[in-house]
């Protein structure tokens, strides 16, 4: 299939929903609805933060992210420096500007400096009515999970004294069931790319994970189950590709994925924050552990950030994926300061290395489309990759 | 992952310059006589700490290397020698006047250019074998995300196990108790790894004295309230490395108490650290390391005197209890003064410069804005906003707090001639 060509039998609609839901983001009528029913939003900053509590709650969860592509960032720069993560500063900007406005809620963790500032800069000058920061650990130990689950009950606690009222444990459930189901399908999704010619792209992918976190699970799931049969009633492939995968700081731009696709390679998997990490594991109910302390062991546990330690257990699970989705080669793509990925790029690569995989390296901003030097020496790895493949 | 200059850089090259410049700095002052046994005791201290890290190996001794706020009590507790990995990159700056090998040794690991010069400076100094080869490697989250993720690769360079202390975010019971029990975890390692136990007694002993090192500190702090202050500048160093290097150690008592008298013998005569007092400046993070000296020049010529320093040496309230030693060292994290930057950046951070403000009745703060320092950069505009409320400018000053190419001295010179030109006319 070429790219741009679009058949009755290659047109997804229901992709067309889900992009519409970004491309307003966070100006969305259908948000602006929600409030005008009366209903509450709450913004949160790190996949740490344990969502399902705040939907039990019934409050909307969205995601806080910067602009969609890279740009002056003046007044951003001007409250958290320039040596803030351009995330932190594209994120605080909006916010400055008004465009988070609507929040009722804002939910962060202390999970890097850069987003624990975004929180600190956003509580002091903004006036969202409620705040909640989340101490998370860093380790995976029995003591660090006991100490997320209390922090977890805590948030709890903090958001039934605002709402004045409680969260059941009926809620909570149906709001695990709900976020797993979610979890489960956007599993599926990614699993159509271990194919050789698969029928999405990675920038595909990435513009459905934004929608995920942009809307309520209820209609993103349906949506998603639409997707998923339209795509396989498709005739779409994507033949012939460099198989590559895509790791490193917040993206959420869908075009960075689509320059890499745009000069011969095919993104098939990712280790992203806005990707896998999202989506990652599912909150296991096994009957004993009590709902809560579930969900808090899920979002410990889950696909790990660079922040965590030890780092081999990302890095094992980064080369498990490679494996897995049979990649050539792994791009990492890191916004300046965005400490915690540079701290271990020596590191991963020389794992990655260990195991057959190029990685090739970029310092970029976020929000960038990859084009320009970006592109050439993408093209020049993913030129790279195919002779080795020869 | 190991360097390749290691036949041509000896070993402890940068511990050992450091001891020869403290050794020189040292004699010198025996030849002058306004410089005081504080500060001679320093340099010995500083002389003593590295040739102590010099020997290790010949003495057969354990090192343990770890990064800045870490409980080194547990380590002069276990009879292991430390070495503070950070102050190493620092020392080697303000003793060699630069650290470009050790930077571009850690940019040869694939170490961004963001990411901050001490650590980049200490992964390359493990690289360049230009430190001693530690035995194990402890690390922490405290203060930032630079230091919860130096360990590993100093582990991999320098082949050696390690331990992560995970320092928790806030300061509720049930995370005071999770820092407890971090550091139980630490010392059955340092156990198992240096086949030394811990010397309970010896740690309580340590507690009590750390306990009254705050408490000199804070005195100290009282009398540099007086006008004119009577402790310059650029010995700010001195303080904070008391903490950094020698916590709940005699001889960091010794100099405390010393300098406690030589202070309070100056504000009895009126004497100030500079001629004629004219500014008295808080400042915000560290000066750079390679212009102490300018710094101070500077300082003199001004009438301009740092009284000061919130985030470095300005404690937090609480004491350490004996009895209960490994709580009081968990407890003396949360006391310490860089971790009101560390938790939830709320109204005790804010409280703390505006109170400092008032009582040390500051004229101007100074913002050394370290390019590398995310955590603290972001600040800037806070912390100027919540200074304006009580009337103190700030001046940021772009730097970087080891590496010399970033700013030059008369560009920053020229900054601050116009910061006190504006002060001058307040």
């Amino acid at each position: 299939m070429r790219e741009g060509t679009q058949t009755s039998k290659t047109r997804l609609p229901a992709l067309e929903r889900l992009r519409e839901i970004n491309r307003a983001f966070p100006d969305a009528e259908q948000l602006r609805e929600l409030k005008r029913s009366g209903g509450r939003i709450f913004g949160w900053l790190c996949t740490y933060t344990p969502e399902e509590v705040i939907h039990a709650a019934g409050i909307l969860p969205v995601r806080i992210v910067g602009y969609p592509q890279e740009t002056d960032l003046d007044d951003g720069t001007a409250y958290l420096y320039v040596n803030s993560c351009s995330f932190s500063r594209s994120c605080f900007q909006l916010a400055i500007r008004g465009q988070y406005d609507f929040l009722d809620g804002v939910v962060g963790g202390s999970t890097c400096d850069g987003v624990r500032r975004l929180f600190d800069l956003w509580r002091h000058y903004m006036d969202t009515p409620f705040y909640h920061v989340l101490n998370i650990p860093r380790k995976y130990t029995e003591k660090a999970h006991r100490l997320y689950y209390d922090e977890v009950l805590k948030f709890k606690a903090h958001l039934e004294d605002w709402l004045g009222q409680g969260i059941s444990d009926d809620s909570l459930l149906d709001s695990v069931h709900l976020y797993n189901e979610s979890r489960r399908l956007l599993r599926e999704l990614y699993d159509l790319r271990r194919v050789d010619a698969p029928a999405v792209t990675g920038a595909e992918t990435l513009e459905v994970m934004n929608a995920s976190f942009r809307m309520p699970k209820e209609t993103f799931n349906q949506w998603l189950q639409e997707l998923l049969s339209e795509i396989k009633l498709s005739v779409r492939a994507h033949a012939n590709r460099v198989r590559v995968m895509v790791v490193g700081s917040v993206l959420t731009n869908a075009d960075f994925i689509r320059s890499i696709e745009e000069v011969g390679g095919l993104v098939v998997a990712d280790e992203l924050c806005t990707g896998t990490r999202y989506w990652g594991d599912p909150v296991v109910l096994d009957g004993k552990t009590p709902l809560l302390e579930a969900i808090s062991r899920r979002y410990l546990g889950n696909f790990p950030c660079a922040r965590m330690y030890p780092s081999d257990e990302r890095f094992n699970r980064i080369i498990q994926t490679a494996h897995d989705f049979r990649v050539d080669g792994v791009i990492s793509q890191n916004i300046r300061y965005c400490v915690p990925y540079c701290h271990d790029l020596p590191l991963l690569t020389q794992r990655l290395k260990a195991e057959g995989k190029p990685t090739l390296a970029l310092d970029v901003e976020y929000g960038t489309a990859g084009s320009g030097q970006i592109r050439t020496r993408v093209q020049a790895f993913l030129e790279m990759l195919e002779a080795r493949k020869r | 992952m190991t360097g390749h200059a290691e036949a041509r850089t000896p070993e402890t090259n940068k511990v050992r310059a450091i001891v020869r410049a403290c050794r020189l700095i040292s004699r010198m002052n025996r030849l002058r006589p306004d410089v005081t046994r504080s500060e001679n005791l320093y340099y010995q201290m500083l002389s003593d700490y590295f040739t102590r890290l010099l020997d290790a190996r010949n003495n057969g001794d354990f090192i343990a290397a770890h990064t800045v706020f870490f409980p080194a009590e547990l380590l002069y507790a276990m009879d292991l020698v430390p070495m503070h990995t950070e102050t190493t990159t620092w020392m080697t700056s303000l003793f060699t006047g630069e650290c470009s090998d050790l930077l571009e040794a850690g940019s040869a690991l694939g170490l961004a250019s963001e990411i901050c010069t001490p650590h980049r400076g200490l992964a390359g100094a493990f690289s360049l074998g230009a430190v001693p080869r530690p035995d194990v490697m402890l690390w922490s989250n405290m203060v930032c995300d630079n230091t919860a993720k130096s360990g590993e690769l100093i582990m991999e360079l320098a082949h050696c196990p390690g331990f992560f202390i995970d320092h928790p975010f806030k300061d509720s019971p049930e995370e005071k108790q999770y820092l407890v029990g971090e550091l139980e975890d630490m010392v059955v390692f340092l156990e198992e790894h240096s086949g030394r136990k811990m010397n309970w007694d010896r740690l309580s002993e340590i507690v009590a004295r750390m306990d009254r090192q705050v408490q000199l500190t804070r005195e100290v702090n009282e009398l540099r309230k007086s006008v004119p202050s009577p402790f310059g500048s650029r010995r700010f160093l001195e303080l904070v490395t008391m903490d950094y290097l020698f916590p709940g150690q005699p001889a960091a008592i010794e100099y405390l108490e010393t300098l406690k008298q030589e202070l309070s013998d100056m504000v009895a005569q009126g004497k100030g650290a500079v001629a004629r007092e004219r500014f008295r400046l808080m400042s915000l993070f560290i000066p750079p390391m390679y212009l102490t000296g300018f710094l101070e020049k500077v300082s003199q010529e001004f009438g301009a005197v740092s009284v000061v320093e919130p985030f470095f040496t300005f404690w937090g309230e609480g004491r350490l209890d004996p009895a209960h030693p490994l709580e009081s060292v968990a407890q003396k994290s949360y006391m310490l003064p860089e971790m009101r930057m560390y938790g939830p950046l709320d109204d005790r951070a804010l409280d703390a410069i505006t109170s400092c403000a008032r009582e040390y009745r500051i004229d101007g703060a100074i913002y050394y804005a370290d390019v590398g320092c995310r955590h603290t950069c972001a600040t800037i505009k806070l912390f100027k906003d919540t200074l304006s409320e009580v009337d103190v400018p700030v001046l940021t000053l772009d730097c970087d707090v080891v590496d010399p190419t970033l700013t030059s001295q008369d560009e920053i010179r020229e900054k601050l001639e116009r910061f006190f030109e504006l002060l001058e006319d307040r």
